[in-house]
Order: structure tokens, then sequence, then C-alpha cells
């Protein structure tokens, strides 16, 4: 064989979340493990967790200095380094999962991204979905916009922003923490990420109030490649790596919707009293208008955030006249619930 | 030599009762975070997160007080046995070998590090958080600049120790109080 | 095999006794650009300033001042004597209240140092008036003075938390009941040793009421017990974090001094200060522990080592073995710092992958480490008391009062080892 074939190359890929997360961290080494076999080892992939590289959200400048080839994170996370990352993750009021998909591939999604990312030196490609992610786990009911006023909440980023505005009081709590700060009343509300992932926390021993989602209605995650590191790789590698990436990615949707499906029927069945509820009507028109009003702002500030928006919007809007008549149609025509 | 020790002494004991001061105010930071949590339900991010900002500067600037105060833990079995002007050499030799060339690169890569969030604009990414993470992040190369003092000084008052004909006090007592 | 190599040098340069941060960082410096290249080390400003951030680490310095505060303002000292004269008049009296003293600093600070000097400048001389036996003397002073390392709050649980990644509030909440064995297991071993030789450890002779004795008792007891009491229940109730009831800690011991009306300006920039230095002093060695795991991890050597525990036979086991020992043995060489921010970080891997229980593993780490504090010939709390140990007192004094302690320690640490089930509350 030729000596080039033979090279072997070991990269190193941080991620967020802890040794032993379940789904998110089952993604990772997923896509490791099948590089691995697809290379016939010529391309391995170690994964260190938070407590290894003691930083969850250093992840981007680990990936951009080269000190990790790879990353897997959430886009959002890097919206205080530029705000026009966080749209890559899932929008308040966006697209659900299967929409954004087909914004990613076929509706220019990608090449948004790219532009967003080229300056840094990162790749980066869409890295597992959770589903619409649940609105939170409440301690009283919220009834009218006066309920969130003053209401503590645990609730990172964009959203964060939007409730803040509406009189919420967003917080930062450590997630080791967040269980005990909501039992303790130091928060009255978090969002987490729905059932698939929420059971483990064991909030609904504590909270009596499940809400349904509005403020990440697809969540992506992100694998980031060092771009240097992608243009080392052999023509073969790389096409392992990205391929890899993208099974990896959508066997986590499915496994996030089983997860999600399995953890719901345990809810019902073994805490009867966990009230699942949406927010009334004038709450979220409230919200959303809130949400919107913030986004028009921000898109007068920055040319890319109003391309970016615009692109949102449209295919939204376009592929949601489809999703209506299809998946809408069908659930409310056939679905018994 | 020994007007530029003191002055470099003085500096570092300035840098001392700065550190001290930031203990004391990111014990006040906490409190009045638990307190206003806890009693008068209310959050703020920035608040929390100007937490760590004074514990991150108080430490990372106690680092070149520590040094000039001879407070560095050491494995002291065979050092303690040995005469000031062995010590001397010891602190000659780690000083140029051992904490400088270290410090130096740290200083050299964390200016580009610092720069970096200058012109990104980067701030937190949660609500009410602080903005200019650049200014946090430049504790690290302004920390480090310090440090090289600090480390000037150790190695100045071991000189001086090397040269001097009366060896009844150790270096490390110079300038404590 | 670079790791390998990079901590054989690591260690016998240690020796040299320069600043144990600069000699770890300075010595994976040469090495690290030998073997891998400079630009490795443009990571280490992210690696630092990961640090910075590090919320949980934040509780370290505010229960040191914490610990400080009631050291420097002689409320440890009311409490040592007033107790000491309490139990005095019986056989052994002065060891016991001794070793009550030092759990009661060791729940109200993490730092071992300050409790060992502060017990050796308070009860050895009353010991030694008294013709206690020197050894048995030394010893009660050592060991009491070392429970600050098991009994929470203790600096070791909150960095091995974080190294570890496990809750600092479930580490504390598992290390009650081992710490409260140890102190049962020295008052136990006093009062029998009592017992039996009373020539070993004469009674005081006191001449205040019993009455009088005990509301001074109370008086200087009771308030730092409440406390202690506040800032670790606030932890074990849920209703603050280590960080937070640190804080309160920190501000409770300032007002507690503001009662005794031993507070000053002067004395709180003393305490400050102090502070800053033990601070800076740790946070120094995590830095320099950085640069040297960077080194370690980047060169492959934590495979090397993975891989060599994943082959052992007996897993399980044959794992926790080998590290308490290697612990152990390391313990008698560099200090508890240096063994959480280096050797942790290399076992750790190979526990997860064992599905060992992280918080039991903490647990009897932190218990192996508190060995390592009274182990010749490089145990710290020796140090500190020789430091205020009158001259004449020999090293081999101190040696030979501490291995009865040493014993029970063990003793101790295998009963958790065996029994984790009652003696781990989760
Ligand atoms: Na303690
Ligand atoms: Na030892």
């Amino acid at each position: 064989a030729h000596a080039d074939d033979e090279k072997k190359y070991r990269w190193r890929l941080a991620e967020t979340w802890g040794p032993n997360f379940p789904i998110f961290g089952d993604t990772t080494k997923n896509m490791a493990k099948m590089v691995k076999e697809m290379s016939n080892g010529r391309l391995t992939i170690r994964i260190d967790s938070s407590n290894k590289h003691k930083s969850a959200l250093g992840i981007f400048d680990f990936v951009k200095s080269g000190q990790y080839q790879m990353g897997h994170s959430a886009s959002y996370y890097w919206k205080g380094k530029n705000f026009n990352t966080m749209f890559f993750t899932t929008v308040p009021f966006g697209m659900i999962a299967s929409e954004q998909h087909a914004w990613f591939y076929y509706g220019g999604g990608m090449e948004l991204m790219k532009k967003v990312y080229d300056q840094y030196g990162i790749l980066s490609y869409p890295g597992g979905n959770t589903g619409n992610q649940m609105g939170g786990w409440f301690k009283k009911e919220i009834n009218s916009i006066e309920d969130l006023k003053g209401l503590k909440m645990r609730i990172p980023g964009f959203a964060g922003e939007v409730l803040a505005k509406l009189g919420a009081k967003p917080t930062n709590i450590p997630s080791g923490e967040l269980y005990t700060a909501l039992e303790r009343n130091t928060i009255d509300a978090l969002e987490w990420v729905g059932p698939s992932l929420d059971l483990r926390m064991g909030f609904h021993k504590i909270a009596p109030y499940y809400y349904t989602g509005w403020h990440e209605p697809g969540t992506e995650l992100q694998f980031m490649v060092n771009e240097k590191a992608y243009n080392s790789l052999p023509k073969d590698l790389q096409k392992i790596l990205t391929v890899a990436m993208k099974a990896a990615a959508y066997d986590m949707y499915a496994q996030s919707m089983h997860a999600s499906g399995v953890n719901l029927a345990t809810l019902k069945k073994d805490y009867p009293n966990v009230k699942m509820r949406s927010f009334p009507k004038s709450v979220m028109n409230a919200i959303k208008k809130t949400n919107d009003e913030l986004l028009t702002e921000f898109a007068a500030k920055d040319p890319m955030t109003a391309e970016i928006l615009k692109s949102l919007n449209d295919y939204k809007h376009q592929v949601r006249a489809w999703t209506n008549l299809s998946d809408r149609a069908y659930l409310d025509n056939f679905d018994s619930k | 030599m020994n007007t530029s020790l003191k002055i470099i002494g003085k500096i570092i004991d300035a840098l001392g009762n700065l550190c001290s001061l930031l203990m004391v105010l990111m014990i006040a930071n906490v409190f009045y975070d638990v307190i206003m949590r806890y009693f008068f339900n209310d959050v703020s991010i920035g608040m929390q997160e100007l937490e760590w900002h004074l514990f991150a500067a108080m430490f990372m600037f106690g680092i070149a007080y520590t040094l000039k105060e001879d407070a560095h833990v050491r494995v002291d079995i065979f050092y303690d046995a040995m005469s000031a002007k062995k010590q001397a050499v010891i602190n000659i030799f780690g000083s140029l070998f051992f904490a400088l060339p270290i410090t130096l690169l740290i200083l050299y890569f964390s200016y580009d590090y610092t720069f970096e969030a200058y012109q990104m604009g980067e701030g937190s990414a949660d609500p009410g958080g602080l903005p200019h993470r650049w200014i946090v992040r430049s504790v690290i190369p302004v920390s480090s600049i310090f440090l090289v003092l600090a480390i000037i000084h150790v190695l100045l008052s071991n000189i001086q120790v090397l040269t001097n004909e009366d060896v009844s006090n150790p270096p490390s007592e110079e300038g404590a109080a | 095999m670079t790791g390998i190599v990079l901590f054989a040098i690591a260690l016998i340069c240690l020796f040299l006794g320069y600043s144990v941060a600069f000699t770890f960082a300075g010595v994976s410096l040469i090495v690290g650009v030998a073997v891998l290249g400079v630009d490795l080390f443009a990571f280490m400003p992210y690696r630092i300033m990961a640090i910075m951030e590090n919320t949980i680490l934040m509780a370290v310095p505010m229960f040191i001042f914490m610990g400080i505060v009631l050291q420097k303002t002689g409320l440890a000292e009311r409490l040592l004597e007033s107790s000491a004269k309490l139990f005095g008049g019986i056989a052994g009296g002065v060891a016991v209240s001794t070793i009550i003293v030092g759990a009661l600093l060791a729940a109200s600070t993490g730092v071992v140092g300050a409790s060992v000097v502060a017990m050796g400048v308070i009860s050895l001389p009353v010991m030694l008036k008294n013709n206690y036996h020197q050894p048995t003397a030394a010893g009660v002073i050592c060991a009491s003075g070392t429970l600050g390392q098991i009994i929470p709050p203790s600096i070791i649980l909150i960095i091995l938390g974080d190294v570890m990644g496990v809750p600092v509030g479930d580490l504390f909440r598992a290390a009650v009941i081992p710490g409260m064995l140890l102190v049962i297991f020295y008052t136990v071993y006093i009062l029998i040793l009592g017992k039996i030789k009373p020539e070993l450890m004469p009674p005081l002779v006191v001449t205040e009421s019993k009455r009088e004795l005990l509301v001074q008792a109370l008086k200087d007891i009771v308030p730092p017990l409440v406390l202690i009491l506040s800032v670790l229940g606030s932890i074990f109730a849920g209703i603050a974090t280590p960080t937070e009831s640190s804080a309160i800690g920190a501000v409770g011991a300032i007002v507690l001094s503001l009662l005794y009306g031993s507070f000053s300006f002067a004395k709180m920039h003393e305490v400050s200060k102090e502070t800053v230095k033990v601070t800076s002093m740790v946070f120094a060695v995590l830095i320099g522990a950085t640069a040297f795991s960077m080194v370690f991890s980047y060169s492959g050597s934590e495979y090397l080592i993975e891989d060599f525990f994943m082959e052992l036979s007996g897993g399980k086991w044959t794992f926790i073995i080998l590290a308490m020992l290697a612990i152990l043995i390391l313990g008698f060489f560099i200090d508890f710092i240096e063994i959480a921010f280096l050797v942790v970080p290399i076992l750790l891997p190979v526990a997860i992958a064992l599905d060992i229980n992280l918080v039991w593993f903490a647990i009897l780490i932190s218990m192996n480490l508190q060995t390592s504090f009274l182990t010749p010939p490089f145990g710290f709390s020796l140090f500190y008391l020789k430091g205020v140990a009158p001259k004449w007192m020999k090293t081999t004094t101190i040696y030979k009062g501490v291995i009865p302690f040493i014993l029970m320690q063990i003793m101790v640490l295998l009963l958790v080892i065996l029994f984790p089930e009652y003696l781990i509350i989760s």
C-alpha cells in the first residue's frame, strides 16, 4: 500500500458534557467508533469529557486554537462571541427538527453556518437533535404574564433574555446544583431538555408543573472540526469523518425520540401527579411579541443577522405549510390522544 | 541593586494589599448574592459573574505576592538543612530554569488570547451577564508581568545572599511582615 | 513513556526544595518542549482561564479565610483552653479535649496547618507540664490537627469533587461518618490508655469549680459550634451550595470575632493577606499541575496507565488496592494537593471504566491522603508540630507518637473500604 494510506491519525475531541452523560455523550462515542471502524483504525478520536478538559464552555476556543481537533457542543453557547452563532442550534418559535434538517441540508443553512464560522477556522456540522424541548419544570402555575414577573428561572441564552424583558429573573446555576436549587426555592422554575434527559435529574419529584416548549423547538447540537486539522486528513478520511458525524447526529435524533417516549411513559405511570401544561395563549403571545421585537432589534444592528433571520423565516414559512398539511393534519385527524 | 530590590518589593507589596481587598470584596459579593436571593428574591447574573472575576484576579495576582513572601509550598526536607548560600543557589536556579521560562511563555501566549476576546467583543452569553470578557482575560498577561517582577525580586535578593559575607539571615525573611 | 520520565524527573527535582508549583511547571515545560514542541503551551491561557472560571473552587479561599479568622482572633485558643480545663480532671483529659477541639476546628475549616500549630502552641505545653508521655502528646496533636482533611468542610474534598466531577455536597455528607469514626477511635484509645497506664497522662489539678468551668466552656464552645453547625447544616440541608455557605461562614466568623471583642481591621487585613497567600499557593500548584498533566496526556501516557490497569487481573479490587498503595507511598514524599491534581486524574478514567462509585473512591483517597500528613518522613503535620514544639523535642519522639494514630487511620480506612453501605451517607 501507499505510505500515506498507512499513516495513523490520533485526534482528540472535547465535549461540553460530563463523562457518562447519556444521549449527548453517546453521540460522540458513536461517531468515534464509526470513524475508527470505517477507517480501519487509521483515524482514532479520543473523547475528553468536561471533567477532563475542565471547561464545558471552552470548546469553541479549544477547537479554534487547535488544542482539540474536534469539539461537540451547541452553537448557541457561543452567542457571547458572535451573536449569529445562536441561530444554528434552535430559535424560539422557529422550526421543528425535521424542518430544520431540511433547512440545513437543502435550504441554505449549512452555507450560512459556514459563513459565520469561516472567520474562526472552524468547520461546524449538525451534531444531533434533541427534538422539541419542554418549556420547563415550574413550582407554580403560570396563568398570566403577571406570573412571570420576578420568576427566578434557570433559562440560559436568548430565551432567558426574552423572559427577562417580561420581568422574569434568569439565573445561572451549575447543573449539579439544579435539583437542590429548585427544591429549596432558590429558583422557581428551570428548563432542561425533555423527558429524555430530565428524568435522571429528578425534577419531577419536586416541581408539580411540566410545561410544553416554545424556546427550543428543535435543538441541534454541534460538531466542530478545526479547519487546518481537517485539511491535513487525506480525502477518504475526510469523507469518513463527515459521514460518521452525520450518521451519529441522525442517530441521536432517533435516540432522543425513543428515550423521550419511554421516559414519558414512566413519568406518567410513576408520577401521575405531575401536571403537563401549556402556557395560556395570552402568555405565549406576549413572549412571542417580545421575542420578535428583540430579534428585529438585533437584525437592525448586523446585516449577517438579518440575512440569517430572513433565511430562517422564509424557509419556515414555506416548509410549515407542508408540515401543516401532512403531519399536523394527520395527527389532528387520526391520532387518539 | 538595593534600590531596585526595594522598589520591586514595594510594588509587589501593594499588589498583595490589592489582593487582600479583592478577597474581602469577593466574600462580600457572594454573601450579598446569597442574601439578595434568599431574603429579597432577587438575582442578577452580572453579580454572579462578578464573583469569579474577583476570585480569579485575587489568586492570579496573589501568585506574585506569594512568591515574594516565600509562601509557595516546597518539599523542604533537604532544603531546610542547607546553608543560606546553598538555598540561594537553589532559588536562583529555580527562578531561572523553572519559574521564568513558563511565566514568559504564558505572558507571550496569553496576549493573543486576550486580544482575541477584545477583537470579537466577547461578553457573557447569558441575560444580564458582564460584557467585555477581555478584561478578565487580561488578568493572565498582567499577572504574568507582576510574576516576572516577583521572580526578579527573588533573583536579586538571593544574589545578594550569595555575594554577602553575612549569611545569618535567609533571603526569604527579607521584606516579610 | 514520556509521562513516566516526566513524573520521575519532576519528583527528583522537587527534592531540590524549590517551589512545588514552579518546579512542576518548569520541568513540564522543558520536557514538553523537548518532546512535543513549544506550541503545546499556547494552550496554557485556555487552561488557566478554565481554572479562573471554576466557581466550585471559589469555596477554597473562603473556607480558608474562615479558619484563619477563628485562629487569628484567638477564638480557637479560647476553645482549647476552656475545654482543656473542663476535661483536665480525668487521666488523659487534656488529650481528649485536644481531640474534641481538633474535631471542632476541623469542622470549621479545611486547613490542617493552622489546627496543628494552634494546638501545638496551646495544649502541648500544658501536657508536657503535666508530665504527659511525650510521644503520646505529640501524636494526639498531630492526629487531631489533621482531622480537617476528612471532616467537612475540607479543602481536599472540594478539590476532589472538582477533579472527579462529583458534587462537593455529596462528598461532605459521605465524609461525616468516617470523620466521626476517627474521632471516636482516637478518644476511646486515649481513654483506655489512660485507664491502663494513668502515669502516661496524669490528670490536671483544677482549681475552679465545676460550675465555673462549665459556664466558661459553654461561653467559648457554643458560639463557634453554632457557626459550624449553620455552615455545615446549610450545605447538608441543601439551603446553600458549598460556595455560598463558605461565604456565610467567613462573614459568620467575622461576626463572632466582633461578639468576643477581638475584631480589628488590622487583624482582618492580616487574615486576608494570609488567605491570599494560602489560596495562591494552592492555585499555583494547580496551574503547575495543569502544565504537567497537559504534557502527560498529550504524550499519550494516560492511555499507558489506563491500559496497564485495565489489563490487570482482579479488576476493581486490584485497582483499588494498587491505587491506595500508590497514593500512600507517594504521600510519603509529596503533598496532598499534588496528588489530587496529578495522580487522581490519572486514576479517574480507570475508576470510571471499572464502574467504581466515585463518592466512595473520593472518600478513600482523602482518608488515605490524611494518613500521608502523618507518615514520616514528609508528614506535613509532623513538620508543623516540629515547628512549634520545644527545641529539645526530638523528631523521632513525634514519629513514635503518631504510629498508633496511623494504625487507627488505616483501620478506619479498611472499614470504609469493606463496609461502605453502613459508613457512607449518600
Ligand atoms: Na474540615
Ligand atoms: Na507523608
